[in-house]
């Protein structure tokens, strides 16, 4: 029995589609679906990770200002 | 010019040209030769900058000559990445749509080289776009697979590829690559070379094409780790064009000292060949030699998953204009023409937290690692793998690499060297990897374990194999 297909990859997959289809190939399109169900797994991976209000990211940024 | 200089480490002969007993001009055009003859049947180089290199090498020739030496790299030619600006030759980034590309100033690397005398050659070969945009095979170049000088049914790992061609097949004596995850390591692990992945900001990267600004490193490939400390100390430092190039100084230092604390991740032989895992035991027990090696367990994090979407994302980010124009389709790998478009499915929410999740990891790292002088592990998985074979990558989630990427994630020095041979006779690879800014303690190490063994000492025949 075929697993049932995870509803947010649908979501995600049909935005690259919907964005980007008419220039991909059938094939291509597939290998984009599996790809997207990756990255679906990989998110829910950092989702069960809790962080806390401090847990800042490390890059930092500045205010930028020229010369003079 | 006797073909004894080959293979011969940087400093050996920067010896010889400071005693003035070699020409840096007969030296260049040793290597000009070899870059000339041999480099288009490793696919390792893209344009040979010959008169650059004579230019510099004359000069070179005569400072030295009236006694204004400069150090290690004057008058030593080297190769550089085709992902550095390079003023007047094409800077290609190995992709089809860039091959005309030009640019007028020099990347600070390549101006920090000139200051130090050091002679360049070549621009090199590497996978398009630094391998950023998904490939899977080593056909991912428009110059073409670039072929691994111990077997040439084999590849040379990426995306750093002509820079690890070119230093195995003695084409120049070291050479300058790049990693976001793995394009340096990679082609230095699979042809046998040492190879140095700095501390993230270590090295400017003004001029060098950016994958991802906070991923991406450059550093060096050549014969010995020694070798990469005198690169290292030429390329490294403040840079006022890239703001994320530290102010901290860096200077090689050379300790012949023992004693030292290794680490080992549970698992992290996990997935390897059977030859990689036997050759990484017997490295274990080298390193038992010189200190103490001990398992250390990481805390329980997503650390592929973190990097691998701040790597995606910043790649797509990077060459958002290559991929709403289109133009990404003419790309030399088919995946390399379509994989970016499902990475604009990663949801900024998800994005960000991998960013706060890589300041927990980077915390978390160096609780870790600041108890050890490095972390060990084989380089690689496997052997290079074959020219016309798909590849794992951790990138594309097919291979597990912990060590890359926690030691990209975060942003961590890490040196590879040679450490045996695998089931088809090609180099396996044993990587130390340090503590932010603590390249030199990982290059002691790395010293340490190639004073031990001569993996390094072992070259391709190249010549003889060609002319079959």
């Amino acid at each position: 029995m075929p697993e049932t297909p995870n509803p947010e990859a649908v979501a995600l997959f049909a935005l690259v589609a919907n964005r980007y289809g008419s220039r991909l190939t059938t094939e291509q399109l597939d290998e984009i679906r599996k790809m997207v169900e990756g990255q679906v797994e990989a998110a829910r991976a950092l989702r069960a990770v809790r962080l806390t209000n401090a847990d800042e990211p490390l890059q930092g940024f500045t205010a930028y200002r020229g010369e003079p | 010019m006797s073909s004894d200089l080959l293979f011969k480490p940087v400093r050996e002969l920067a010896a010889l040209v400071r005693a003035r007993q070699l020409s840096p001009v007969a030296l260049t055009e040793l290597y000009l030769d070899r870059l000339e003859r041999l480099g288009p049947k490793y696919n390792a180089v893209v344009t040979i900058t010959r008169e650059r290199a004579l230019s510099q090498a004359r000069r070179a020739e005569g400072e030295i000559a009236a006694g204004r030496y400069r150090g290690a790299l004057h008058g030593i030619p080297y190769g550089a990445k085709d992902l550095l600006a390079t003023a007047g030759t094409a800077t290609t980034w190995g992709a089809a749509p860039y091959r005309e590309q030009r640019f007028d100033f020099d990347a600070t690397v390549i101006g920090k080289l000139e200051d130090a005398g050091a002679v360049l050659c070549a621009k090199l070969a590497m996978i398009e776009l630094a391998g950023g945009m998904g490939y899977r095979q080593p056909i991912a170049s428009f110059t073409g697979p670039c072929v691994n000088p111990w077997d040439t049914d084999a590849w040379t790992g990426g995306s750093s590829s002509g820079s690890g061609a070119a230093v195995a097949a003695g084409l120049v004596p070291f050479a300058i690559g790049s990693e976001t995850w793995g394009s340096i390591l990679s082609p230095a692990g699979y042809c046998g070379l040492a190879g140095l992945r700095p501390t993230y900001g270590r090295v400017s990267r003004h001029g060098a094409m950016a994958l991802c600004w906070t991923l991406d490193k450059l550093g060096p490939l050549a014969l010995t780790a020694d070798d990469c400390g005198l690169v290292l100390e030429a390329i490294a430092g403040p840079d006022a064009a890239d703001p994320t190039a530290s102010e901290r100084p860096y200077r090689y230092e050379v300790a012949d000292r023992r004693g030292f604390r290794f680490g080992v991740i549970p698992d992290v032989t996990d997935g390897c060949e059977e030859a990689v895992i036997a050759n990484f035991r017997s490295s274990l027990d080298e390193l038992r030699k010189i200190g103490t090696v001990e398992e250390v367990a990481l805390p329980d994090l997503p650390y592929e998953q973190i990097t691998r979407t701040i790597l995606q994302v910043e790649a797509v980010s990077a060459f958002e204009d290559l991929i709403e124009s289109g133009r990404i389709a003419e790309l030399t790998a088919p995946e390399d023409r379509f994989t970016p478009y499902a990475r604009e499915a990663i949801l900024a929410h998800d994005y960000l937290k991998a960013v706060r999740l890589r300041g927990v990891m980077a915390r978390e790292i160096d609780r870790v690692i600041s108890r050890y002088d490095a972390l060990v592990a084989p380089g690689r998985i496997n052997e290079a793998p074959r020219l016309g074979q798909e590849f794992r990558s951790a990138i594309r989630a097919t291979a597990k690499d912990v060590m890359g990427a926690v030691g990209n994630g975060a942003g961590l020095p890490a040196v590879c060297v040679p450490n045996g041979v695998g089931a088809r006779g090609l180099p396996t690879s044993l990587q130390f990897m340090g503590r932010a800014w603590e390249e030199n303690r990982v290059l002691d190490a790395a010293r340490a374990y190639q004073s031990l063994t001569d993996w390094h000492t072992r070259h391709p025949k190249v010549d003889e194999r060609l002319s079959e």
